[in-house]
């Protein structure tokens, strides 16, 4: 198989919040491409790594950028010794064989890199490449997933209608308490209760959130930071260290976060 | 103000007569029957610190006194300083104190001399023996210049020293003589307080931290706590006499003091974080309001009290480590005289920390009733319990509590005000409206500034009275004539339409700061936005002849071209310039009549306005492009009213900001002229390569004077051609439906944005610029 090497073999770890696995199922069993919306370190990329996992299919990640041309997606001719040879970009490749193809982060590359996918995300499911003079019908196995954070991208940088019209949304926040000092203390090995503090402790960051801070303190931060905590760094060190620095410069903002957080420690 | 130093302490010694002054002075005080007995008890307690020798001195500085007719009071003051000092048993400074007061008593009289002894009780508690050597030197140099101004200014030493610091006395002398510049009569308002620069002085505490100073992380400290934007303004009018007020809560307003007098530094920001967590606190989780009905003071007081504990043990169970920002202030001991006040704060402290050891019976009731009262610690009906029962208590045990004088301990607390319901039916008790009358007064103050500014915009507004017969003179000044477009016969009317200038009137720019703050995600997205524009833009150039970097498409396409023998183009590299940004925006404002339609929200669409265009200024004035705002209506031809808010050599202050918040709705929309208008002021006063000229308006162009609305449609239609001509891009930006069909007309499709959902327009409008100052 060619795609092997992007197969999933053991199970990521993750929690579900709602019915996401249910819809992200149900949109993969009719091949429907699928949008994942949410801040940053909240679980978007995990998420689409366990649901290749359980669907038991291939995942092609492609970091959006943006020098990204539709040439490094779709493919293009490379020079070899013996000539021009064609090199099939991860998109194609995705289409080709089957897979899950998943575009992190898509409002970064420019609008017209992304209008590519286009013909592969309606009723045609097709991928033309025009350069190399071929219609590539997409595999019975492909499906097409992106994520985007709506409160990262900017005005200017938002997708096209016609981009947006094609998929299935899922939306994902922060998990509730209760969910996020599990995950925390499974991903990072806190106890539970420190695991709690940690989640007390980015409710004030995220309550700035707006006022002063783009994002708050994201599930991933709290993870790190709790990693930081089991590695011997005391608690007042790693929350600085691994959330107050990290999340904004504004010397304001960051000394009523610090006295905030102090706040949450009994 | 040091070369009064120049008597040097040495001199003293002039005075001293072996065996001479010290019986000189008994002999004459054995004449005085009035002065001897306290002469003598003087005299006994400072033989009892001071060896004979230096009691010589003592009496040759009191026989100066005598010399200089410094009369009985002079005398008997200074032996009551003389008594008060002798524990310190330092000669010199009691010396040098007679000394100087000779000199007073010399230069600006008796009385004053006395005054300024009396003064120096005051003046001691506040320094230490150098700083009140000094302050002696600064009361002579005022006797030697303006003598009238000692007796005032002694009399008045309590509040002139509240800023703390002996440099701030001698600057409040020099000012004082300064600024007087030999007035005898601006001497005296100045140094007996009547003068507000002298007034402003003492307010003034060079260390503390203000309100102002320590606002953003407050609010943002408060927000991360309790996931709520507080409303938190500056309190004036704290008078220096009274006990330092404390924070208030009226509506969902936060009122804190100017400053805390006395708190310095990092101990000053710990203490409005303080107060705000305190009082955001009763806002989150108290919400309560408890009618006033016929509560005594001591009462409201105490329900004001277990209210405070009541909310702060919810806070502490939500966030633990408060107790550790409100701890330090609970200072209250368990001894000493048990008055009213004391026991209130020996009552806060118990009920705030259960570890604190305090055997007081009633005391020890308080904490029994709160404790029993803690399964129902949600219920704010349990401090009104047990405040009545505790105030009953207090009342019979018959301790004094003067509601005029209470204040609410610990410091950090809010006055208690924002926890009651003023029935206005039900009269309360007098002394209960004592207890508020501080608090109130303020507000007062307050309403009475806000109805003066409203008084001035009254008569500012009276100019722009829909239909009323004014004047010429009072629509403002005439500054322009603009032809307008007869779309009937297809001429031109020369100097058709009358351009007037009206002032700007001055709203409350709070009202803005409000509305920018709630608007936090669009505000955030914006700024997002002029970070990215402000570094200059990197723009990607592909197939270059030089760059830093290998143009992969272009150079396959050369490989491809050398093997099948054609020429390759040798530009295969990819390279990035910066751009810079030069251009100029001004932001034409529609305030007719229409624009105060209510959105579904609440909020006119004038207030909608008003945010986005707070919004975008912002964003302007960070990313430095030069922009102007000015706001229009008409009232026929001859009266189209153009108001600056923001001129593009302005800078966008709070001044700029009052204004915006001081636009009000009225007239119509003779918008072609509007344009023509808006045209010129860009042309005249920018020069960068390009120019923005972004409209705001709701509808249709309209003027009472005009029946057929297509007519001015037309016009302006002309006017935005026109203003392409001259090389200024102009954008329609149309709220609502109504101007749907119009707009293109005159600004061209792609130069017309729609914002059908008008709540939407501060994302819109900032989106719309960014989008044109990339291009």
């Amino acid at each position: 198989m060619p795609l092997d090497a992007y197969r999933i073999n053991t199970e990521p770890y993750y929690e579900p919040q709602d019915t996401e696995i249910d819809i992200f199922t149900a949109a993969y069993s009719e091949r429907l491409p699928v949008m994942l919306k949410g801040p940053t370190g909240c679980g978007k990329t995990r998420f689409v790594e366990h649901m290749a996992w359980r669907l038991g299919k291939p995942l092609i990640t492609v970091a959006a950028h943006e020098d990204m041309t539709a040439a490094d997606l779709a493919g293009r001719y490379l020079l070899e010794p013996s000539g021009t040879v064609w090199h099939d970009g991860p998109l194609t490749q995705a289409a080709r064989h089957g897979g899950i193809c998943y575009l992190d982060e898509i409002v970064e590359a420019r609008q017209d890199t992304t209008v590519v996918i286009h013909p592969l995300t309606d009723a045609r499911r097709i991928l033309p490449l025009e350069k190399h003079n071929e219609i590539v019908p997409a595999h019975a196995d492909f499906q097409l997933t992106i994520s985007y954070n709506p409160g990262y991208q900017s005005a200017v940088k938002d997708l096209k209608e016609s981009t947006k019209q094609r998929f299935i949304a899922i939306d994902f926040g922060y998990p509730p308490p209760s969910t996020e000092s599990t995950i925390i203390a499974r991903e990072s090995g806190a106890d539970s209760d420190l695991a709690t503090l940690l989640v007390r402790i980015a409710e004030r960051s995220r309550n700035l959130q707006g006022h002063g801070l783009d994002e708050g303190a994201s599930t991933r931060m709290l993870i790190h930071t709790g990693r930081m905590v089991r590695a011997g760094l005391p608690l007042a060190a790693a929350v600085r260290a691994g959330i107050v620095l990290p999340i904004t410069d504004n010397p304001d903002i960051r000394a009523a976060l610090t006295d905030a957080i102090a706040a949450c420690v009994p | 103000m040091r070369s009064v130093s120049a008597r040097p302490s040495a001199t003293l010694q002039v005075l001293f007569e072996p065996e001479g002054d010290a019986r000189r002075l008994h002999l004459i005080m054995r004449q005085r029957d009035a002065l001897r007995p306290l002469f003598l008890a003087t005299w006994e307690a400072l033989s009892r610190q001071f060896d004979a020798a230096e009691l010589e001195t003592w009496a040759g500085a009191v026989l100066e006194l005598v010399n200089v007719n410094a009369g009985p009071a002079c005398l008997i003051a200074y032996w009551e300083a003389s008594r008060d000092a002798a524990s310190t048993r330092e000669i010199a400074p009691l010396l040098g104190a007679a000394q100087i007061c000779a000199e007073i008593c010399r230069h600006a009289g008796a009385p004053a001399a006395t005054a300024s002894l009396n003064a120096l009780a005051i003046a001691r508690r506040s320094f230490g023996a150098a700083a009140l050597s000094r302050w002696w030197r600064a009361m002579e140099m005022l006797a030697r210049q303006a003598p009238e101004s000692v007796l005032p200014a002694a009399g008045r030493m309590g509040q002139i020293l509240l800023p703390g610091t002996i440099e701030a006395f001698e600057d409040f002398i020099t000012a004082g003589l300064r600024s007087a510049a030999g007035d005898r009569n601006r001497r005296l308002a100045f140094f007996s307080l009547q003068d507000d620069l002298a007034r402003r002085m003492i307010a003034r505490d060079p260390g503390g931290v203000g309100f102002p100073n320590v606002e953003a992380e407050v609010k943002a400290f408060t927000t991360a706590l309790w996931g709520e934007l507080p409303l938190l303004r500056g309190m004036a009018g704290d008078s220096m006499d009274k006990p330092q007020r404390r924070s208030t809560i009226s509506g969902p307003i936060i009122r804190l003091p100017e400053t805390y007098r006395g708190v310095r530094g990092d101990a000053a920001r710990g203490l409005f974080r303080a107060a705000t967590a305190h009082a955001q606190a009763h806002l989150v989780l108290g919400r309560a309001r408890f009618p006033i009905g016929t509560l005594k003071p001591l009462q409201v007081a105490l329900v004001n009290l277990i209210e405070d504990a009541r909310v702060e043990t919810l806070a502490m169970r939500a966030l633990p480590g408060l107790r550790r920002l409100w701890a330090p202030y609970h200072v209250a001991e368990p001894r000493g005289i048990a008055t009213a006040p004391v026991l209130l704060a020996r009552l806060a402290r118990a009920l705030f920390d259960p570890a604190h050891v305090d055997d007081d019976g009633f005391v020890a009731k308080g904490r029994a009733l709160f404790a029993a009262a803690l399964p129902r610690i949600e219920d704010s009906a349990i401090s009104r319990e047990i405040g009545t029962l505790l105030g009953n208590d207090l009342g019979q045990m018959r301790v004094q509590f003067n509601a005029r004088t209470y204040v609410v301990e610990p410091v950090y607390r809010d006055d208690g005000l924002g926890l009651w319901d003023f029935d206005e039916g039900a009269q309360p008790p007098d002394d209960v409206l004592d207890l508020f009358i501080d608090a109130m007064r303020v507000d007062a103050q307050e309403s009475a500034d806000g109805s003066n500014q409203q008084a001035e915009l009254g008569n500012a507004e009276a100019g722009i009275g829909r239909g009323r017969p004014v004047a010429p003179d009072d629509r403002g000044t005439v500054i322009a004539r603009y032809p307008e477009w007869d779309r009937v016969h297809g001429i031109e009317r020369p100097d058709w339409t009358v351009v007037r200038e009206v002032a700007a009137k001055s709203g409350d720019p709070h009202a803005i700061e409000d509305a920018l703050d709630g608007a936090g995600a669009v505000r955030n997205r914006v700024a997002r936005l002029v970070r990215g524009l402000r570094i200059g833009r990197i723009v990607r150039l592909k197939r270059q002849h030089d760059g830093h970097d290998l143009d992969v498409d272009a150079m396959l396409d050369a490989g491809i071209a050398l093997r099948s023998g054609q020429e390759p183009d040798p530009r295969v590299f990819r390279s990035s310039k910066s751009v810079h940004r030069d251009l100029s925006a001004l932001l034409l404002i529609d305030i007719s009549q229409s624009t105060c339609d209510r959105l579904p929200s609440g909020a006119t669409v004038l207030d909608i306005e008003r945010l986005a265009v707070a919004v975008l200024s912002e964003a302007m004035d960070q990313l430095g492009d030069p922009f102007g705002l000015l706001a229009f209506a008409s009232d026929g031809r001859e009266d189209i009213r153009m108001t600056s808010i923001k001129g593009f050599d302005e800078a966008y202050d709070r001044p700029c900001r009052a204004r915006l918040a001081g636009l009000s709705s009225g007239l119509s929309t003779r918008l072609g002229t509007a344009l023509r208008h808006a045209g010129n002021v860009m042309a005249t006063t920018t020069s960068t390569s390009r120019k923005l000229l972004i409209v705001l308006t709701d509808g249709e162009p309209s003027d009472i004077d005009v029946s057929d609305p297509l007519d001015l449609v037309e016009d302006a239609r002309r006017a935005a051609v026109d203003l392409r001509s001259r090389g200024i891009d102009a954008y329609g930006v149309v709220l609502g439906t109504a101007g749907i069909a119009s707009a293109p007309r005159i600004f061209g499709r792609s130069n017309t944005m729609l914002v059908p959902r008008v709540e939407n327009l501060p994302a819109r409008l900032s989106e719309l610029y960014f989008r044109l100052a990339r291009r």
